[in-house]
């Protein structure tokens, strides 16, 4: 018992350690199989090992004629040794078969003896080992682990921040995609409407120079009636008639009407220096804006996205001139702007405030729509995300304002309460050139 | 390396799969023993196993010999990859010469396969193997199923590392002898330099990699293809 356990503690066992076939095997096990050979007609059998030391023997080496079989001994499928069967020359093939069957049997026992020591060993190491680990575990987790441990961990990382970027990079090329198309629509519908525009007005005006002098006619006919050679019927009837015609009103509501279609040309053309303005496709990429200006521009596009009974409530500040793309920096307010319409309960109010600090300018926009819950809040910037059904929302807009104003080195970021209106607050560092 | 002899000229090494649970190790080795030529090799010597997992290990031995007599065994075994025989892990570990890392391509497995690899490089540290030293290859098993890590994401995690890293199936019978391939090149290059392999026993890169990895009929294509198939 006391040697068993001292000889498990010096063990020093490794897994696939050489074993010899006189580790494996016991006298025990192998006499009785060469013995069964010799008494069934074998004058002898004999193990030896790969140097052909004769490791087991039985019987004795018959005299004259004899025939011997020769058998390699297999451990782990290496030859590791041979059984020699010999007997008379005249039982040859009777003791091949015999052989056959010894060897059959010795490496069946070979292989399950084996089998149980290596399942044994590693038993008993391992329950050896255990609290030697424990002692070691903490002192030998060397500096090569953490190393690849953090390699690993980075390069798990990396991978998600490429992805993330790529699906950035993507997003920002949808977005620009979109603006330039908007840019040649827009360019295109400028381009249409402002030459019929363009006579519509120089029309007007020189229609408003020919009624006046039709005016000026019909007053002329008008002091020429006074004229005591015309006759009294003459001049009755001709009073009937401007009555019937209504001649008082319409010559007092020509001018105004006049003035009116005027007036309409001129914010048509407005709007479509807005929408050139907007697209910025009469400028090259980068300029020095107005960021009051260029809120206005936006709001004016959307006019017609506006819902009845909005309050726009503006507190600008005077602003220094800010170098970038004004198409994309205008595409941020509009995906602010229209987000806030979106999000309406039942009449929007939104407020837009401009400030100048600390070289930095601040743009806010606050609504009193439903808000964004907390969980969601932190998510509202990814790529494509949405709460809107499918096919109503891209979930491109903020993402695409988050790519530019980082761009621009600047910051925006969110405050919400649900059901009590969101504040978009936008932070961009003014350079000094 | 298990043991060295100069007198007897005999050298036996140890190469390991190691990986996590159900990853493929014990089929990788079943393939290499159905794929490879008899001759050369012993037989497959599965050690036990409980509902078909690994329980203490797997071992599947080669023979060669070098010109100058020295005669090489490799055995190659597989590791239990449940978690709870780490100790058997470290046992099978040690004083090996090479480790092929098998890893589940399902993204399902991701996780298993990070604790696993962190698993190896703990335990390489344990056993007193350096993990910049010892040769190891990566495979990324069961290419054959739907919703696994795609290829290009495994290379770009992995490349940088500069360790192989190998598509399989142990299942259809590929990628199995292009991983065993790598991770012999590397342990001869790893024993070479310590050893002069090619200086003092005349046996190069190229021979030793052939003969562990020969196929029962390298020129007959159809026996290649049939042996895969059964
Ligand atoms: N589809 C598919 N299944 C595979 C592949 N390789 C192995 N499997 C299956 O995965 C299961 C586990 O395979 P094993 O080789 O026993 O796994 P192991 O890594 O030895 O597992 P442990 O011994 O528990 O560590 C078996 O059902 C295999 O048939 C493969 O390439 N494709
Ligand atoms: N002012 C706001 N009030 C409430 N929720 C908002 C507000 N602004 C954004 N959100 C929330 O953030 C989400 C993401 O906004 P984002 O502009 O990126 O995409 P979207 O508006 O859903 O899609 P798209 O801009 O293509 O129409 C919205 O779906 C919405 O849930
Ligand atoms: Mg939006
Ligand atoms: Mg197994």
């Amino acid at each position: 018992m006391e040697k068993k356990q001292k000889r498990a503690e010096n063990i020093e066992y490794i897994v696939g350690a050489e074993k010899k076939i006189q580790d494996i095997i016991t006298d025990a096990e192998v006499m009785p199989i060469l013995k069964g050979a010799v008494k069934a007609g074998a004058s002898s059998a004999i193990i030896a090992d790969a140097q052909n030391k004769n490791l087991w023997t039985c019987g004795s080496h018959p005299e004259g004629s004899f025939f011997t079989e020769t058998l390699p001994v297999y451990l782990e499928g290496e030859a590791v040794g041979k059984l020699e069967v010999a007997g008379d020359s005249k039982d040859r093939e009777y003791l091949r078969g015999l052989s056959g069957l010894l060897i059959d049997t010795i490496h069946m026992i070979l292989h399950t003896n084996l089998k149980r020591m290596l399942t044994t060993e590693t038993h008993t190491t391992v329950v050896n080992k255990s609290y030697e680990e424990l002692l070691e575990i903490n002192r030998k987790l060397s500096i090569s682990e953490s190393r690849y441990r953090e390699l690993a961990e980075n390069l798990e990382k990396k991978v998600q921040e490429r992805t993330e970027e790529l699906r950035r990079a993507h997003a920002g090329m949808l977005q620009q995609e979109k603006m330039a198309a908007i840019g040649q629509l827009a360019a295109g519908v400028a381009h249409e409407i402002n030459n019929p525009l363009g006579f519509i007005s120089s029309n007007i005006n020189t229609f408003s120079k020919y009624v006046s002098r039709l005016k000026d006619m019909v007053a002329f006919y008008n002091a020429s009636l006074g004229d005591s050679r015309v006759p009294e019927s003459v001049r009755k009837s001709s009073r009937q008639k401007w009555d019937a015609l209504k001649l008082d009103f319409i010559s007092s509501d020509i001018e105004e009407l006049i003035k009116q279609s005027l007036e309409g040309a001129e914010r048509v053309k407005k709007i479509v220096s807005d929408l050139k303005g907007f697209s910025h496709i009469d400028e090259g990429t980068e300029a020095v804006i107005d960021i009051n200006t260029e809120i206005d521009r936006t709001l004016n596009v959307l006019t017609h996205e506006i819902p009845e009974g909005t309050e726009i409530i503006k507190d600008y500040h005077p602003l220094p001139g800010f170098k970038c793309n004004p198409a994309l920096l205008c595409q941020v307010f509009l995906n602010i702007i229209l987000n806030a319409i979106q999000a309406k309960k039942l009449t929007l109010k939104l407020f837009i405030s401009t400030g100048y600090n600390n070289s930095r300018i601040v743009i806010r926009f606050s609504d009193n729509g439903r808000g964004i819950p907390e969980e969601i809040r932190s998510r509202i910037f990814e790529p494509f995300y949405t709460t809107k059904d499918v096919g109503k929302g891209t979930g491109m807009g903020l993402t695409a304002a988050y790519e530019t104003i980082t761009g621009y080195g600047g910051t925006i970021e969110v405050e919400s309460r649900t059901e009590e209106g969101a504040t978009f607050t936008i932070t961009l560092p003014v350079k000094r050139e | 390396m298990i043991e060295y002899d100069e007198l007897e000229k005999r050298m036996v090494l140890k190469l390991v799969y190691y990986g996590p649970a159900l990853s493929g190790k014990t089929t990788n080795l079943l393939r290499l023993h159905d794929l490879l030529e008899r001759k050369g090799r012993g037989d497959l010597m599965v050690l036990d196993t409980k509902d078909d997992r690994t329980i203490f290990f797997d071992l599947l031995p080669f023979f060669l010999v070098a010109p100058s007599g020295l005669k090489i065994k490799l055995k190659v075994y597989t590791v239990p990859g449940q978690v709870r025989h780490d100790s058997t892990r470290k046992a099978v570990l040690q004083r090996a010469d090479g480790v092929a890392f098998i890893a589940d391509s399902q993204l399902s497995e991701a996780s298993n396969n990070f604790e696993s690899f962190s698993n190896l490089e703990k335990n390489l540290a344990i056993v007193g193997l350096d993990i910049e030293e010892i040769p190891l290859v990566i495979q990324f098993n069961k290419r054959d199923l739907p919703d696994i890590i795609p290829e290009e994401d495994i290379k770009r995690v992995w490349g940088p590392s500069g360790m192989p890293v190998l598509m399989a199936s142990a299942l259809e019978g590929w990628g199995v002898i292009e991983t065993f391939r790598n991770l012999a090149e590397l342990a001869y290059q790893h024993i070479d330099k310590r050893y002069e392999l090619k200086e003092n026993h005349g046996l190069d890169k190229e021979t030793f990699v052939l003969k562990l990895t020969r196929r029962p009929d390298e020129a007959g294509n159809n026996t290649v293809k049939n042996s895969i198939r059964t």
